[in-house]
Order: C-alpha cells, then structure tokens, then sequence
C-alpha cells in the first residue's frame, strides 16, 4: 500500500520515478551508442538452447556451484535470487503507487499471500549474504578481488533496501485492517512498534517514510549501476544469453578476402582500437565484476606475468568508457567522447597480450561468460597483422610455417622418415581413417616415438587407416594462436583442400591442437570430417577387445590434461580409462585435473614463443606432478610431453630419482606388446655422425 | 632530394631444409631441387632489403627497388620484398643468365644501368646457396661505383653513406660518396615481419620482367669453371684404446698416436 494515490499526496512518488528514470534511460542511451556502433556478433542462433543455458547458468547459477569458490556459492545466489524474488515487491511498490486496486494484494484468491512469506525469508537471506560478502572482503581479503570503496556502496545500498524494505512492511501492517502473519518478519517487526504503543498517525508516517526511501533508494541504485563495477546487474542477463556456444579453444575467423577486396584505407585487421571489438566483447567489459577468478586461475598470472585477464577486462571497459558520450556532452547535444581515446595495446600492455596461452582456464571460472581469450587473441592479431609487432621467437616461427610449412625449425627430420620399417600406407580414400600426424608428430624428436607406438597399435588393432605423409602440411593451429589469421587459413585451405580431394572423412590424430582446429574450427573454411582424438580410438579399441594390455607397468602414474583436450573438448575420461586398464597401474591424480587442469605452458604458441618473465609455467606444473609422487607422468599431447622433458631435468638433477613422462600410446603399447621402459631416441634417415656441415 | 635504392635479391634452395633432402647430380654438375622444399630468400639479401627500409624509416620518400635475377618463380622473393614495404620490383628472367658469379653481376649491373637514377645499391654479403661472396663487388666494379663491405648499419647522412663495417673486434666506420654499393652481414638484425595490408597491396603490384634483351647483355662467357660437384662423405673410424687403468689406456693411446706418426 503507497501513502498516497492522489494530488498532491503522490507528487513525490512521480518525481522520483520519472526524475530517476529519465537520468537512467539518458545514461543508457549514451552508454548504448558504442555498442550500436560496433560491429556485429552472430549471437541469434540456437534460441531455444539459449534460453536453456539462460536458465541453467544465469537463473539457476550453475557456474556459482563449485568447490573451489563455495563460500562465494553460498552468497551469490541469496543475493541474487533474493533480487528476483523481490522484484515482485518493487512492481507491487509501483503499482499500489499508481493506484490502490492495482496492488497485487487484490490478485484473485489472495495468491499474493504465498509469496510473501517468500519475499520476507529472501529480505533476511539477503542480508545473510552481505555479510559474508563485507566479512570476505573485510577480513578473509583474498587476492583476487579488487578492495575498493565501490564495493561497500554496493553493499551499503542493497542493506539499506532490505532494512527500508522490511521497516516498511512492517509499518504498513500496522496500518491494515486486518493484520496476517503471512510477511512473517515484517510481521516480527511490526510487534516491536505495536509494543512502543505508538499512535495510528505516527505509524502512517514512519511507513510513508520508510517507504519513500526504499523507493528512493531502488531508484538511486539503479541510476548508480552504470558507474560502478556492479554495472552486471544490467548487463549480465544480456551477456549470458549471448555468450558463445562454441567450444572455448575455438576462435572466430576474419574475412579477410572480402577485406582484400574492398581494400578500405583505415580498415584494420584484429582489434587496435577498442572500437573495433564487436558488441560482444563491449558487454563483457561492462559485464566484469572484477571477482577475479579469471585471474587467480591464470597460469600467465600464477606465474608472475603481467597478464591479468581481469586487468584485461578492466582496461577494455576504461578504454571504452573514454569512448563513450558522458551524459552532460549527451544533453548538450554533443556526445563528443570525452578525451583522447585510450590506447588499448599500450593500455592492456603488450606484454599481456603475448602472455596468454589460450588455455581457457578465465573462461571456465567466469560466472558471468565473458570470453577473454578472444579479446586478448583480437588484440594479438592487431599487433601480427597490422602492426608486425610481436617477440621475436613469434615472428621466427611464423616465418618458418610461411617458407617450409612447419613450426619446428632446425629439424633434420622429413614428415616421413618416422615411417621407416613401419608398415603404414598412404591413405587412398580406402582406408576407413586418416592417421594426421601433425608437425610435431613427424618432426620433433620426442614425438616420433609416440607416433610409431600409436601406429603399432593402429596395425595390431587391424584398424583401417593410412598417412598423408610428404603431402602433410601445417594445420595451421600455431599461426591462428599466433595471431596471423592470414597465414592459417592458409594453411587451414591447403590442408583442407588435400584431405577433401582424398577423399578423407574421418580423422585420428595424437595431437589435441589438431584436434581441436579440424574438428571445431576446420568447418569455417567448409573442412568438415569427423575427428578422433587417438585415445578416443584407443579407448574403443580396448572395449572392443582389439587391443589387450597384458603386461603391467607396477608404476604410480599421474595423468595430466592437456587443456585442449580436457577443457575445450571435454576428452578427460578415455585417456584415463587406457591408464586403468594397464594392470598394475595405480593411477593417481593432481587438484587440478579434468576442467580445472592447469596449464602446460606451451598453448597459445608458446611451444615456440619465449615466456616474459616470471617462473616458467611448465615448471609450475612439472613440481605439481612431482608433488604427487608418482614415477611416471602421463600426457596425450605433444607439447605438454616437451614441456614436461624439459621441467622433469630442471627441477630434478638427481636421473635415478627422476619421474619420467609418457604419452598414453606408449604406455599402452608397453603394456600390450610387453616393450617396458624409455623409448629409444629417434634418429633421422641419413643422418650420420659428425655429418654437420 | 628523394633517395632511391637498389637492393638485389636472390632465390635460393632453402639452407634449412634437412640434410638428408640434398642431393647433387655429379654427372650434371647441379643441385637437384629437393622434392616438397620451396626455396626461399636468401637471408643476407632480405637483410638488404631490411636495411634499405630502415633508410626509408627515416626518410619516407625514399623509392627502393628490388632485382632478382632466377627463374620465373623467383617472382616470389619480389613479392616477398614488396611485402616487406619495397615499391618496385624488376625480374631478370633469360636463360642466357645462366653462368657464373661474373655472368650474374654483369646481368645485374646492365639492369641496374637501366632502372637508372640510383643513390644506392644493397646486395647481401653472399648468397646463402653457393656463399662465393662477389657478385656485389663485381656489381660495383662494372657500374664503377665504390663499395663498402659487411655492413652492420647503413644511413644516408649529408649525401653520403655511412656504413658500420663488422669486423672480427668490433666495427668499422667508413663513409663513401653516393652513388655506392654496399653488402649487407647477418649483424644488421632481422628482416622485418610483412604486415598483412603490405602483403596485399604487394599482391597487386606489378613486377617489371626483363630479358637478356631488354637489358642490352651480350655473354661474354664464364670465368670459373665448375669442375666438380659432389658431396663428401665423412667416414668416422674411432677406435677406443682400452687399459686397465686410466694411466695405462693414456700410456697406449700416447704409443698408438705416435707409431701413427701423429706425435
């Protein structure tokens, strides 16, 4: 019930709504105009699983319940299903504003009464939640969040509104007819001022006050929330349906060609202005709470780098913010932007940029969806192709894909000679797989060994396949990670055009970045074939009783994910199974395994790419397996195995109590074919001591 | 006035192709084109390029031009050059370029004679297939213009240029009046990473073709003779001198060198 419904009574209640509202709807529309302006996203698609999503994440906030934050799980959703619940009391406020009989209290069958009791436990509950918000941030301080004043406003308002809320309510019982227990606090509430014997008209205006101010105050806060961090109350429920439904290693292509074609001046390839980010990514600066979980889970960050995915996204929303009409140059009917325009790579830092390792670990934690690897690889790509400014290591390997086709400069190896006294044909198109061997596989000595072991498994099994051998080319994935899209698609289109006029459909490969290019990002360039990552095979080889592990390996073996595998292709439970079935294998695991792996290091083209300061990653990750005691660490990937051969020797001096580390085909081979122990180095054909010229 | 630069570039079998892809034809005297290996710039003469643009950096109406003398797919080191920031680039395509280290300088000088109006000619130190290492001097000798070898720095200053010139202890300063030729040394730096809108405005430049003909060179036949090509084969032989201690293997292997006459 409102305390007034008519002139003059009611002049308040207007002003407040259409002053507020007019200020919020101006600050918006300024707001809004980057966004109008920047380009496109195709976000419309699947609007049914959408709204799925919707529900599960936002509505239902999935991403809150996880161990790792469950302090934060336990707050969050009483705050924010309290502000949904409450919503009905702030309509119902605007409404009996307006018009008594509107109130929703005259809804048939008094079905508002239910609700009630809802609303008033959600007052408390929210209050529950506050303050564990202030004792975390007062006391606990973790490292991850931003400290600032902000904050407290934020938590300071939304006391507030619950205090007013149930003050209110509580007044406005004492002003009914008939008082009903059904807002049980507010009715606890209302017994203290029927105790205080206070008179009727008293009452009346304590309620109007308190009423006021909560109206008041709901108005203030929604005019504060463009101008403070917790803008996502707008923005969020915009961002999670929007937000990608593609798999996170995937990253969209530019047209370039179409660019080449209308070769405008000024056109720029990637984002150098924060204008050219698409209106995806805009909503993700504005939607970032700056909780910091992207950044507690970074292993750029983890290792004393100075990227900060959350930094990222600070810098995108100051950078745009300077490009945004403030509203006074709005209603001057100027909407200059106030200032020089920011410079984003000077601004985010160019060393943040090249940090990244496109693991995905930000985007896993972010409640809120942003996709942070993306923006970062935007910036990347800016910096490769139109500025050709990039470290060293980057440009040399980019290079050496341009002139001879691969990453691995200084190999003595052909893509072939792995295959000497190995019976494997070439693929014909009669042949059920395409076995890629990728760059790696083929060219760099440690992987060598795993691509005869997966072979020999492949033959032993009877599985149909055959190789590409001389005609294999980069897949292109270190020149996309690199940030020159050019040069992948390149080299997607070569690669494509080859297995399309072999006639190729299904495709096996030991490597996860292959993996996931072919797989999820080859359909871009029309390159669509069913991809199998080689323990995916190897898992359904052993259900079928094709291959049959006999040998034991008595050794405690730890398996590590690559995150290309584990969290951008959710491939964590058959490579464990191979492990499982090799007899004697006690098979431990590390904390942060399956989705929550933790970098290898080498992702995002730092298998060539010089880190820029700090600890290396992989031995970050090299001490975390030792830290479990096993003697052997298992991979499925060619770059963490390198990277896990090189933190082994550094953080080990002592051979005979080294961990050693192998890839799953080679441990499964050792456990079929009863060939224990290291693998033996691989040497290249022709090559002869003492041969250097 | 606005400078304008020369710069030769040469195509060669990619130096970083493994070893076990090179093969030679002894009968034929030639290198046999490894199958599946592109060939590439030769890294010397990008670094000409790199240094001619860095000229440029500093003075941005200055014109380079790019010569390479090859076959026809040698278009591909001048698109590469152009894409690095060159302007124009000229191919010299005839087989009767085919020759020696003086057949390849004299073709080149005749075309650098025609393109005309030149301040100065960047040629790599030497070409990263055959390393013979003249072709730029005879260059210079034929135009008649001094030259300044291994440069590590190359600016234009007061109408002259002052190259930084490696040496074994450290670097030369040495000056040179304009029109001058200078060869370019690994110590210049890295050649610069195209940039993708460089790449595309190369794509649509066009590339002079020159003939034999079109440049006015009558052969006057080679002066070196290639007497043989063929690659060596290292046959290691190591015999390990065994003893029962350390002292008595030394004192065997001492007795060994020296019935070997080597000691």
């Amino acid at each position: 019930m409102a305390p007034s419904t008519e002139l003059p009574g009611n002049i308040f209640f207007y002003l407040i709504i259409v002053g507020f509202s007019a200020f919020f709807v101006l600050t918006i529309a300024a707001r809004l105009i980057p966004f109008l302006q920047a380009k496109g996203a195709p976000r419309f698609d699947h609007l049914p699983q959408r709204i799925s999503d919707f529900m599960l994440i936002m509505v239902g906030q999935s991403k809150f319940f996880r161990k790792k934050y469950w302090y934060s799980g336990i707050l969050h959703p009483l705050i924010f299903w309290g502000f949904l619940v409450l919503l009905i009391r702030s309509l119902n406020m605007l409404l009996s504003g307006v018009a008594d009989p509107l109130s929703l209290q005259h809804l048939p069958g008094g079905i508002f009464n239910y609700w009630r009791p809802v609303m008033d436990l959600f007052n408390v509950a929210v209050m529950v939640g506050l303050a564990m918000g202030a004792y975390e941030r007062f006391f606990v301080k973790p490292q991850r969040l931003t400290l600032n004043l902000d904050a407290w406003r934020i938590i300071g308002l939304i006391f507030f509104l619950m205090v007013t809320d149930i003050l209110a309510n509580s007044f406005e019982l004492d002003l009914e007819a008939k008082k009903e227990a059904w807002s049980f606090v507010a009715y606890g509430v209302s017994g203290i001022w029927t105790g205080m014997g206070l008179s009727h008209n008293a009452i009346g205006d304590l309620h109007a006050t308190f009423w006021y101010m909560h109206l008041t105050i709901l108005f203030a806060f929604l005019c504060y929330l463009p101008y403070s961090k917790h803008s996502h109350v707008l923005t969020v429920a915009f961002n999670v349906f929007f937000h990608s439904r593609e798999r996170t290693g995937v990253l969209q292509p530019i047209n370039i060609e179409a660019m080449m074609e209308n070769a405008e001046e000024g056109a720029t390839f990637g984002v150098g202005k924060v204008t050219d980010f698409n209106w995806k990514s805009l909503l993700d600066f504005m939607t970032c709470t700056e909780c910091g979980r992207c950044q507690s889970n970074c292993p750029a960050y983890l290792t004393d780098k100075e990227l900060s995915p959350k930094d990222i996204e600070h810098h995108g929303r100051m950078t745009l913010l300077s490009k945004t009409p403030t509203l006074g140059s709005l209603l001057k009917g100027k909407p200059a932007t106030a200032g020089e325009p920011l410079n984003l790579v000077d601004t985010m830092g160019f060393d943040s940029i090249w940090d990244c390792v496109t693991c995905g670990s930000c985007m896993y934690w972010c409640p809120v969806c942003i996709e942070h690897v993306p923006e970062i690889m935007d910036v990347r790509r800016y910096l490769v192709m139109d500025e050709a400014r990039m470290p060293e290591t980057a440009q040399a390997t980019l290079m050496q894909i341009e002139q001879r086709g691969h990453p691995w400069r200084g190999t003595q190896f052909s893509r072939s000679d792995w295959m000497q006294g190995l019976d494997v044909p070439l693929f014909d198109g009669s042949q059920e797989y395409l076995l890629w061997v990728g760059c790696s596989g083929s060219l760099s000595e440690r992987n060598i060994p795993i691509t005869q072991s997966l072979a020999r498994l492949l033959l032993q099994a009877g599985v149909s396949f055959g190789v590409l051998g001389e005609e294999e080319t980069c897949c292109g994935d270190p020149a996309r990670r690199l940030g020159n899209e050019y040069l992948f698609q390149m080299q997607a289109q070569q690669a494509i055009e080859v297995m399309k006029s072999k006639n190729v459909k299904k495709i096996v490969t030991a490597c996860p970045h292959g993996y996931n290019t072919m797989r999820n990002e080859y359909p871009q360039f029309d390159g669509k074939f069913e991809v199998l990552h080689h323990t995916e095979l190897l898992d359904q080889l052993l259900k079928a009783g094709k291959l049959q592990p006999k040998q034991g390996i008595a050794e405690t073996i730890v398996y590590h994910d690559s995150c290309y595998l584990a969290r951008h292709n959710d491939i964590d439970s058959a490579p464990r199974r191979i492990l499982e079935s090799i007899p004697q294998a006690q098979v431990v695991e590390m904390e942060r395994s399956r989705k929550t792996t933790f970098c290898c290091g080498a992702g995002g083209g730092h298998m060539w790419v010089e880190e820029s300061k700090g600890r290396h990653i992989n031995h970050a990750r090299t001490e975390e397996a030792m830290g479990t005691g096993a003697k052997i660490v298992a991979t499925a990937c060619p770059f963490c195995i390198q990277m896990f051969e090189d933190g082994i020797p550094a953080l080990e001096p002592d051979e005979e109590k080294r961990m050693r580390a192998q890839d799953v085909a080679e441990l499964l081979e050792a456990a079929v074919s009863g060939a224990v122990g290291p693998p033996p180095p691989a040497t290249a054909q022709g090559e002869e001591v003492g041969a250097s010229l | 006035m606005p400078l304008h630069i020369i710069a030769c570039v040469k195509q060669v079998p990619d130096p970083e192709a493994p070893a076990s892809s090179f093969r030679v034809d002894e009968a034929a005297k030639k290198v046999i084109a490894a199958a599946g290996v592109a060939p590439v710039i030769s890294q010397f003469d990008a670094l000409a390029v790199e240094a001619a643009l860095r000229i440029k950096d500093a003075a941005a109406d200055t014109k380079v031009t790019v010569v390479s003398l090859g076959p026809e797919g040698a278009r591909d080191v001048i698109k590469h050059s152009l894409a690095m920031g060159a302007d124009e680039g000229v191919l010299l395509t005839d087989g009767a370029f085919e020759g020696d280290s003086y057949t390849t300088a004299l073709a080149l000088s005749k075309a650098i004679e025609k393109i005309g109006d030149y301040n100065l000619v960047l040629c790599g130190r030497q070409a990263t297939d055959w390393d013979a290492g003249v072709v730029g001097y005879g260059i210079a000798e034929l135009l008649g213009v001094a030259s300044v070898s291994l440069a590590k720095a190359v600016t234009i200053q007061d109408g002259k240029v002052v190259v930084e010139r490696v040496l074994m202890e450290g670097y030369d300063t040495v000056e040179a009046p304009l029109p001058a030729l200078v060869t370019v040394s690994n110590e210049l730096g890295e050649p610069r990473y195209p940039k993708l809108q460089q790449i595309m405005m190369a794509a649509r430049k066009q590339v002079t073709v020159w003939g034999a003909g079109d440049i006015g060179f009558a052969s006057s036949g080679v002066r070196a003779n290639l007497e043989r090509l063929f690659q060596p084969v290292s046959e290691v032989e190591c015999e390990v001198v065994e003893g029962e201690t350390p002292d008595e293997a030394a004192q065997k292997l001492a007795q060994r060198l020296r019935d070997q006459k080597i000691i």
